[in-house]
């Protein structure tokens, strides 16, 4: 017997290479040290504002002191059980009860389901019985649920004269009286003015119908900053919906449809479409895209094209004229003709074989252009749409219930011209958001009476003469249409916890002189809408099922209007060149949208899903641009373009498209609550109402200055094993070599590894374990925030995310690929990483305590009121996924965070601020989760709160049955947070022993690996590897094969037996 | 040359060892006596504000346990009844007695009663009430006979290693679903005949007969019971208790 030699291959040098950013590529001192220390320098030392380790002591010492007096500690603290005095129905304590509702956003409702524990909504869940949801939802309806309870909301009614230094805190009956006086002195409503959000809501169109009656002069208007631009027109009105389910071939044009342009039912129709293995019948559709940053639509495609956004129109005009070379049609070429041509190359062949492939899938095939770009730009778009057959097939129609109203410009002109006396401004946030050239605060102050309802006491309540605060969604009756036209309930879960109004309650007072009590508002419509013929019973299933099942409105007819078209074409400069200067590209943020989650925590902390970057907006550019302005990250960039300028950190972006810059809004409020503060830099003055969406001739230079951003992209890197984390092939070589996904990087070389250890084996009746497909997943982020839900994880703040403390049990890992030392035109993969729960956990083996543990049900557990803190077990984790409570990050989350407070500007954590969480952030907790303490670890749980209850159900419900099956979790019949939260079906957690489960079955398949498998550490996880579908026929192609082929050494490597411990 | 050390001195050893192996022991012993939930909750007897005797209710009247602490199957709670559930009875029942007066105050103005809570388990821990009560672990076996309590008292240690005995030989506790909610219970009750029918043999005993038998031990009928049930030593992990 030889003794078996080993030595650690080297990484392989040659072929594609796997990095998270510049840093990385380049290797530089600061990335090593991120690489190198588990945390980075001095993370271990303490740092909490400015307290230094000399007064840490003096407070040690007085507080020691104090705790001799009394020992009140020993006592044992009398506590009161308190029950109801009248049984609640349906109220169980400590059980959690579910109701439906839904989320309304500008682009529709969002049906939900809304766990609620005694009485509390505590989590979000999509609504699993209706079609547009299936059970998953977004991160910002995920978030949504902490702004209810957001210490900074609105509390009180305000009044402010005009003229006068402030307001002063009022009443309801005061403002009662005062809008009794405006309606009585409205007359014809000539005067009166209403400027509202974008909502499909059939009861506010009724109490609109209703105050246009009293009122027939009121003016009616409706902003969106983030607003579509209305592609609607050349189709009559009527809204094309795309069925992506049915689509072969997808071109989107500057439409971030898995993201911020989309819904959770177009990431369910994408991803239901996109299935290499999943049966005979599955068929994997191939998507182009064109933007000219990458978002997450552009991380999964299968071709990338990175454009100015100003190009756009020309690549459009571009594709049009290829397609309309192949069928001839008449009306398009006098499309054509009316729109200019430009003067924009574009990648030798790109155009013309993506026009081929869209062509060769007539009917099958669609292009959508970004809902943003100008109206001819769209307009192009739905001509080639029309070409390829799309209405109809991958395009349905609907129509909005909704009666356009006026814009934000006429209303400005009305209020310029003195005809608005009173203006009534129903949430939004104009006097922030509203386009620069109108001067919005301006106006707003000079209207007589502005009442304003709003969320926050923002921007807009300070130049308001009356600020009524707003009820949140989950504390009001309403309802909605979700994107697919379906009737959708919104119902209380709890009554406004400060006396909020909603939206219909005040348009009501106006209406009828008094706001409803409960919900006979909404029941009339359901009555009016739905005509039920038992409205009992049908009412009932409304609010159960959260829409009216079966009433969704059939497709409309697409029938699109070349005429229409022409005009806009003619109107909008389609064919655009690029001008000398910058594009400056006032993106939506993924995580604060337009401002209005800019005081949410959780979606301040979450990393954006492509950029990384926390706490903070930046300006998105390319490391070529960068260069040509001479910035670095994070240096200052004075950005000049429609005659205003702005300071803002610059963040090199690789697969930026050059000369191009993307700002996200939504940052840099005057006015916000204490999270916002300080985040970030407002790109809104800069956008006017003629560049809504992107200006041009925009002029950069260098300050010289820098600014510290909070990015977590090298944050828990992994020494550089992008390859054997993340695995892809294109689809021809994965049908051929199937094993080519387990036999590559390391897994290629290494022998099968022994164990020192020996486990006892696992042997309960449920082993889990979890499945995560990389095809399918986007990197949106939503998984994140429905675990800091769930599992009442902190938020930490800026300061100590760049400390590399923040807490996500799961975290997004984006990785750029690319086969050289290029930067311009990576790949991206996305990667959510979370504890692996590995069989021969590293991180068990090393605990002095026994903290963490192993479970029989395969889980690797961890007590926290065993743990001492000593982090080896973070330590000895591969996957780098433990998280340490550096501070008690629940107990004193904000710097005087405590209402009277002072507050230092930025939102940080502060050893001395006061102890003691919000009254309203606890009641946000889930009680069936430990809420952690400072100098613990945690980690992922596979949400073992959920498993115990199903766990326990599943015996309840078998009491004293003597078969196995009656006590056994019925396969998928519970999920983990991440898992049904995710819009793309990527995440599949279940029973990994029960071989009906979705995860049995997704871990068996051949794109199945695990990772660092030569550690042999067995984790639960399994990755499914992404598989790509490009066209063979495209420039580039041979670089999107070439992933996986340079890491593995193809099939001839079988059968032949290397010798033990060698490598070559 | 002078002495250094007096001459009592030379027994100073002694005394530090007697001292050491007398003061040690008395420390550990008392801390292992006082310091652990069997001293500091075991007879914990608060006043509460309406004086319900559970002797009288459970005892006397024979009322069941579920009547008031209704959600005990179903929730991990095991719930205080609400007023309205003392108010059933009590709107004619006793209506005058002083001592009811906090109730029918509460009945009037909605105010709730603050029991006092005697069971209490740590933020940490998450027990469930129907996970046992629902798999053969009678009320009695933690909370004691509360049938014959005319005041309520913490009557075991609920400390962590008490949880652990049961969990490692949950026999010692397991009775058939019908007698959990019968504080006075013993396996001289179990019908043997119909026991054994339904439930087969103890284990290891399937040679004996049993139609001789008019008893059963406990251990018989719970390791009979946990077979059946396939109860092994459940959740001997943190995470069953601790998430």
């Amino acid at each position: 017997m030889s003794k078996r030699v080993f030595q650690h291959p080297a990484p392989s040098t040659t072929g594609k290479k796997y990095w998270r950013s510049l840093g990385e590529l380049g290797d530089t001192p600061e990335f090593r040290g991120w690489l190198e220390r588990e945390f980075p320098q001095g993370a271990a030392e303490f740092q909490g504002g400015d307290v230094s380790r000399r007064n840490f002591l003096q407070l040690m010492g007085a507080s020691m002191a104090l705790a001799g007096f009394g020992l009140t500690g020993c006592r044992r603290p009398e506590k009161h059980l308190v029950p109801f005095t009248r049984g609640v129905e349906w109220s169980i304590p400590g059980k959690t009860l579910f109701f439906s509702t839904s989320y309304p956003t500008r682009k529709g409702a969002a049906p939900l389901v809304v766990a609620t524990h005694d009485g509390r909504p505590t989590k979000i869940e999509g609504n699993p019985l209706h079609p547009a949801s299936k059970g998953a939802s977004d991160l910002l309806a995920q978030a949504s649920i902490l702004d209810l309870y957001d210490p900074d909301r609105s509390k009180h009614f305000w009044t402010m004269e005009r003229g006068a230094k402030g307001g002063k805190r009022s009443d309801e009956a005061s403002f009662l009286k005062a809008l009794d006086a405006v309606i009585k002195g409205a007359g014809d409503g000539a005067g009166l003015a209403f400027l509202v959000e974008q909502n499909d809501s059939p009861s506010r169109e009724r109490l609109r119908a209703e105050i246009e009656k009293k009122f027939p002069n009121a003016t009616w208007a409706i902003y969106e900053p983030l607003g579509d631009e209305g592609g609607d027109a050349v189709y009559g009105g009527v809204r094309a919906v795309p069925k992506l389910d049915k689509a072969a071939v997808i071109l989107s044009i500057d439409h971030d449809f898995l993201g911020n342009d989309g819904d959770v039912a177009l990431c369910k129709a994408f991803s239901a479409a996109r299935r290499v293995d999943d049966g005979p019948d599955s068929k994997m559709n191939r998507l182009y895209t064109v933007e000219n940053r990458y978002t997450v639509t552009g991380g999964i495609a299968d071709h990338r094209l990175r454009l100015p956004v100003s190009q756009m129109g020309a690549f459009v005009r571009a594709l049009a004229e290829q397609i309309q070379q192949k069928t001839n049609d008449a009306g398009v070429l006098q499309l054509l003709q009316a729109a200019p041509v430009a003067g924009v190359k574009f990648p030798a062949g790109w155009v013309e074989e993506a026009a081929a492939d869209l062509f060769a899938h007539k009917g099958r095939a669609v292009v959508l252009v970004g809902p943003r770009q100008p109206d001819g730009v769209q307009a192009l778009g739905a001509a080639i749409n029309a070409m390829l057959g799309a209405p109809g097939a991958t395009l349905g129609g609907r129509k909005s219930s909704v009666k356009p109203g006026a814009s934000i410009v006429d209303l400005a002109a009305r209020i310029k011209e003195k005809q608005v006396k009173a203006l009534f401004i129903l949430g939004g946030n104009p006097a922030y958001n509203a386009p620069a050239d109108l001067h919005w605060a301006e106006l707003q102050g000079s209207v007589e009476t502005v009442v304003r309802l709003g969320h926050y006491e923002d921007e807009t309540s300070k130049g308001a003469t009356w600020h009524v605060p707003a009820a949140h969604y989950l504390e009001t009756w309403g309802d909605g249409r979700a994107t697919d036209g379906s009737y959708t309930s919104v119902q209380p879960m709890i009554l406004p916890l400060y006396g909020g109004w909603s939206e219909l309650d005040l348009l009501a007072a106006i209406a009828r002189g008094k706001k409803a009590e409960g919900p006979e508002l909404v029941q009339e419509t359901y009555q009016e809408l739905v005509k039920p013929n038992d409205f009992v019973a049908g009412w009932a299933k409304f609010l159960h099922d959260g829409f009216v099942a079966g009433e969704t409105p059939k497709d409309e007819v697409l029938s699109f209007n070349n005429a229409v078209a022409i005009d806009a074409v003619k109107k909008v400069a389609v064919g655009m060149p690029a001008q000398s200067g910058l594009e400056v590209v006032f993106v939506a943020c993924p995580k604060v949208d337009d401002g209005r989650f800019n005081n949410n925590g959780w979606l301040q902390e979450i990393p954006d899903p492509m950029t990384k970057l926390t706490w903070d907006n930046a300006a998105l550019l390319s490391p070529a641009t960068a260069r040509q302005l001479g910035v670095k990250d994070g240096g200052m960039l004075e950005i000049t373009v429609n005659k205003a300028s702005l300071t803002i950190p610059a963040l090199l972006f690789p697969g930026h498209a050059d000369n191009s810059i993307s700002i996200a809004l939504g940052y840099g409020r005057a006015v916000t609550g204490r999270v916002g503060r300080g985040t970030g830099f407002n790109a809104y003055p800069l956008r006017t109402t003629e560049t809504p969406y992107f200006a041009l001739g925009a002029t950069a230079k260098a300050t010289g200055k820098t600014y510290q951003l909070a990015v977590t992209q090298e944050h828990g890197t992994l020494e550089g094993r992008g390859p054997d984390l993340t695995r892809q092939a294109n689809v021809e070589d994965f049908k051929a070599h199937p094993e080519m996904i387990r036999k590559s990087g390391m897994d290629a070389h290494i022998p099968p590894n022994v164990s020192l250890y020996t486990n006892p084996e696992l042997k309960d009746l449920h082993q889990w374990g979890m499945t995560v497909d990389m095809s399918l997943c986007t990197g949106c982020s939503s998984c994140m925030v429905a675990c800091q839900a769930e599992n009442n994880i902190p938020i930490v703040g800026k300061e100590q995310v760049i400390n590399g403390r923040e807490m996500h049990w799961i975290r997004t890992d984006r990785y750029f690929a690319s086969l050289s030392d290029e930067e311009g035109d990576p790949e991206v993969i996305s990667q959510p990483m979370m504890c692996q729960h590995c069989e021969n956990a590293p991180c068990e083996t090393v605990c002095p305590v026994n903290a963490t543990v192993h479970s029989e049900d395969g889980l690797n557990v961890m007590a926290y009121n065993r743990c001492i803190g000593t982090r080896y077990c973070a330590n000895n984790c591969p996957f780098k996924v433990r998280r340490f409570n550096f501070f008690d990050y629940n107990q004193r989350d904000v710097l005087g965070r405590k209402e009277g407070k002072t507050f230092s500007g930025v939102y940080e954590w502060n050893l001395v601020s006061e102890k003691g969480m919000e009254d309203s952030l606890k009641m946000s907790k889930n009680p069936n989760v430990t809420v952690r303490m400072r100098g613990v670890m945690e980690k992922c749980t596979f949400c073992v709160q959920r498993i115990q209850e199903a766990k326990i159900a599943a015996k309840v419900s078998g009491r004293d049955s003597t078969k196995v099956e009656d006590i056994t979790i019925p396969a998928d019949s519970f999920t983990s947070a991440c898992a049904q939260a995710c819009p793309s079906d990527a995440i599949v957690f279940g029973d990994i022993s029960n071989k009906e489960s979705k995860v049995s079955k997704l871990r068996e398949k051949e794109r199945g690996y695990r990772l660092l498998e030569y550690l042999n550490v067995l984790p639960r996880v399994t990755y499914l590897a992404r598989i790509k579908n490009p066209n063979p026929k495209m420039p580039g192609f041979e670089k999107i094969g070439e992933a996986m082929k340079s890491h593995h050494h193809g099939p001839k490597h079988e059968g032949s037996t290397a010798p033990a411990g060698g490598h070559h | 040359m002078a002495n250094i050390f007096p001459r009592g001195s030379n027994i100073l050893p002694l005394k530090i060892v007697l001292i050491l192996a007398v003061i040690g022991p008395a420390l550990t012993a008392g801390a292992w006596y006082y310091f652990t939930p069997k001293y500091t909750r075991v007879g914990y007897q608060p006043a509460q504000p309406v004086p319900f005797p559970h002797d009288i209710h459970a005892k006397q009247l024979g009322m069941d346990c579920r009547y008031c602490h209704s959600h005990v199957e179903v929730a991990a709670h095991s719930n205080v009844p609400t007023t309205q559930v003392c108010i059933n009875c009590h709107y004619a029942v006793q209506k005058e007695n002083p001592k009811l007066a906090p109730l029918h105050e509460s009945w009037l103005t909605g105010k709730p009663i603050e029991w006092v809570q005697i069971h209490k388990t740590p933020d940490y821990v998450y027990f469930n009430h129907a996970a046992h009560v629902n798999r053969g672990v009678s009320c009695v076996s933690c909370h004691g006979k509360v049938n014959e309590m005319s005041v309520v008292y913490h009557a075991e240690p609920h400390s962590m290693a008490w949880c652990l005995d049961c969990h490692r030989n949950p026999a010692a506790a397991l009775r058939p679903l019908d007698q959990i909610t019968n504080l006075d219970w013993t396996p001289k009750e179990l019908n043997v005949a119909e026991f054994v029918g339904k439930y087969g043999k103890p284990p290891g005993e399937e040679e004996v007969d049993f139609t001789q038998k008019t008893t059963l031990t406990q251990e018989q009928i719970g390791k009979t019971l946990a077979a059946q049930w396939h109860i092994k030593a459940p959740d001997m992990n943190c995470a069953g208790c601790h998430r």
